[in-house]
């Protein structure tokens, strides 16, 4: 039994961390302009699973509310509309960006130098990120 | 022919020659990329609006120099602080580039209801100095926006919260306070910085 633990542990070991299900990458947060409440948020989020993830809600301790937008523009008219749901296909990454999708996040309150962000499928966490002002080199 | 008569025939062709190839070289493009420039400049509609300091401003105000004119909000978060950056930038660059002279950046609020003189004032103030917010009263606001094509509509959302669209274009007014050239986007820093010069150069 002794060699048989020992051997799935080593067997576990070779196969690495299991994958995260959903991930964030290049994560870049606005600082809201003078006299404004208000971030965005761009990002990618990537779904390492065989089926479709969807994420309904995202929130954030330092916003009162945050929602999932789009920018359009078409005939020379730029649109931005809210979106019940981003919908990230199994094995596939989405792009949160200037001009596209993007987070909007809404009325601060008592905003530092860091940002939580958590996503939700309706009241089912998916995964949190932090994201610090300071630490973003792109500024 | 006479060597020296050749000699000198030689060397006139090959400074022709070399003029021309300096001259191609160091001419300044004559064709826009991406700016529509319109054959005969549009004077801008009379209205009465505030700048972002709350004093009155008409269509007097963009006269005396070139200016580039988005309309957008503040509460904007994605669109309109990207286009406005690229203003800053473009402006930037072609301030290093010797350019001479170099267009004022003007933000017109197509959301009078929220942008206040003092909210314009922080916010055009974001993307440098000498930049112009203009904003008021909605019946003014259509003056100059129906004047000059420019469409705008709020959109409701959840609760109190809304949204406008609004056209993405920015244009440009010559000193004369003609609407002379538009930039439809998508908005790119090396557009404007190639295709200004052509345009304020050809007034």
């Amino acid at each position: 039994m002794r060699s048989f633990i020992l051997l799935l542990t080593v067997f576990i070991s070779a196969c690495g961390a299991p994958e995260p299900p959903l991930v964030v990458s290049e994560l870049e947060i606005t600082k809201p302009m003078p006299g404004m409440q208000m971030s965005a948020g761009f990002l990618m989020i990537t779904n390492n699973t065989d089926e479709t993830a969807r994420i309904t809600k995202v929130s954030s301790p330092q916003f009162e509310a945050v929602e999932i937008h789009e920018t359009t523009i078409s005939d020379g008219v730029s649109r931005m509309r809210e979106l019940q749901a981003l919908i990230v296909p199994a094995r596939s990454s989405v792009v949160l960006e200037r001009g596209g999708k993007h987070l909007m996040l809404m009325r601060a309150r008592d905003l530092q130098d860091s940002v939580t962000l958590q996503f939700f499928n309706e009241d089912l966490p998916l995964l949190s990120v932090d994201y610090s002002f300071s630490k973003d080199e792109r500024k | 022919m006479n060597p020296k008569r050749l000699i000198i025939a030689f060397a006139l062709g090959l400074a022709l020659a070399a003029g021309i190839f300096v001259a191609l070289r160091t001419q300044v493009p004559s064709a826009p990329e991406s700016a529509l420039i319109l054959p005969d400049p549009n004077p801008v509609p009379e209205f009465s609006l505030v700048d972002q300091h709350g004093t009155p401003v008409d269509q007097t105000v963009f006269t005396g120099q070139w200016d580039l004119v988005f309309f957008g909000f503040t509460h904007c978060p994605d669109i309109c602080p990207t286009t406005l950056q690229v203003l800053a930038a473009a402006k930037a660059a072609l301030h290093a580039q010797g350019q001479t002279p170099l267009p004022r950046i003007v933000l017109v609020s197509v959301d009078p209801e929220r942008d206040t003189p003092e909210l314009m004032k922080q916010y055009v103030g974001y993307f440098g100095d000498g930049n112009l917010g203009i904003t008021g009263t909605l019946d003014e606001l259509s003056k100059l926006t129906s004047g000059l094509g420019i469409y705008f509509e709020k959109r409701l959302s959840d609760g109190d919260n809304y949204s406008v669209d609004h056209s993405a274009a920015v244009l440009v007014i010559n000193p004369d306070g003609g609407f002379s050239a538009l930039f439809g986007g998508p908005h790119v820093v090396d557009n404007y910085v190639h295709d200004l010069p052509i345009v304020m150069g050809g007034s």
